[in-house]
């Protein structure tokens, strides 16, 4: 390609820049979009499997309480769960159940923190889907058309044409 | 490992404004100074406010599920 006609190629290659980032950035949002549900999905999940821990927990805690009441309504002779001084020892189920709230609790405040931020970049998102599938084009096509013009002035024909 | 698409829009930004410094070197005339301040300029701006968006969020992402682990 001659020199002259150095800067229809560099608008050439600009424009053909231009839709290669609209295609690559478009790429860019839908993994965006894509990685937001696969992180709420996993949350969901996890969310899911701790209310079902902490429901099992809660269950053996009240059967061991239970069997404890029994126990000591039975009197000292009788078998079940209890400490060296006699006591009832369903200490461990309680602190079986604490853990699964705890962590039953952050996965939500999670879930609460990521609702929250998504929504807000919700709206950041939608410009940029819109600059992409709006102004972008017209950009590229007001490239073209300096190009045509720029050709037509100098009676190049233009590739492709 | 597949990359974080935050840092694929960044090197897309950087393509894209490599690709108009080679531009820029044979078009220099008024109306590039236009398509620059009116379309090229804006373009970049909304991109990297729009990535800057998405990184926030994909460090937080990345955070809850590294924090919920287990």
């Amino acid at each position: 390609m001659s020199s002259v006609h150095a800067d229809i190629d560099a608008l050439t290659g600009l424009r053909e820049a231009l839709v290669r980032y609209r295609h690559a950035q478009r790429e860019v949002a839908g993994r965006g979009e894509e990685e937001i549900r696969l992180v709420r999905a996993s949350l969901e999940a996890k969310a899911s499997r701790w209310r079902a821990q902490l429901a099992q927990c809660q269950a053996e805690l009240a059967a061991c309480q239970e069997r404890a009441a029994q126990a000591a309504a039975d009197g000292p002779a009788a078998d079940g769960p209890a400490a060296g001084d006699g006591q009832a020892d369903c200490s461990g189920y309680a602190r079986a159940a604490e853990q699964a709230g705890e962590r039953l609790e952050q996965v939500r405040r999670w879930q609460q923190r990521i609702d929250a931020e998504a929504s807000e970049f919700q709206g950041t998102a939608g410009r940029f889907a819109d600059l992409l599938e709006n102004d972008l084009p017209r950009t590229e096509e007001h490239l073209l058309a300096i190009v045509r013009s720029l050709e037509a002035a100098r009676r190049v024909q233009a590739p492709g044409a | 490992m597949v990359s974080r698409p935050d840092r694929d829009g960044d090197q897309q930004v950087r393509l894209l404004d490599d690709a108009w410094d080679q531009a820029a070197e044979h078009w220099r005339d008024g109306m590039a100074r236009e398509f620059d301040a009116g379309h090229l300029a804006p373009l970049l701006r909304e991109s990297r406010g729009y990535l800057d968006a998405l990184r926030a969020l994909m460090d937080t992402l990345e955070a809850a599920e590294r924090e919920t682990e287990g």
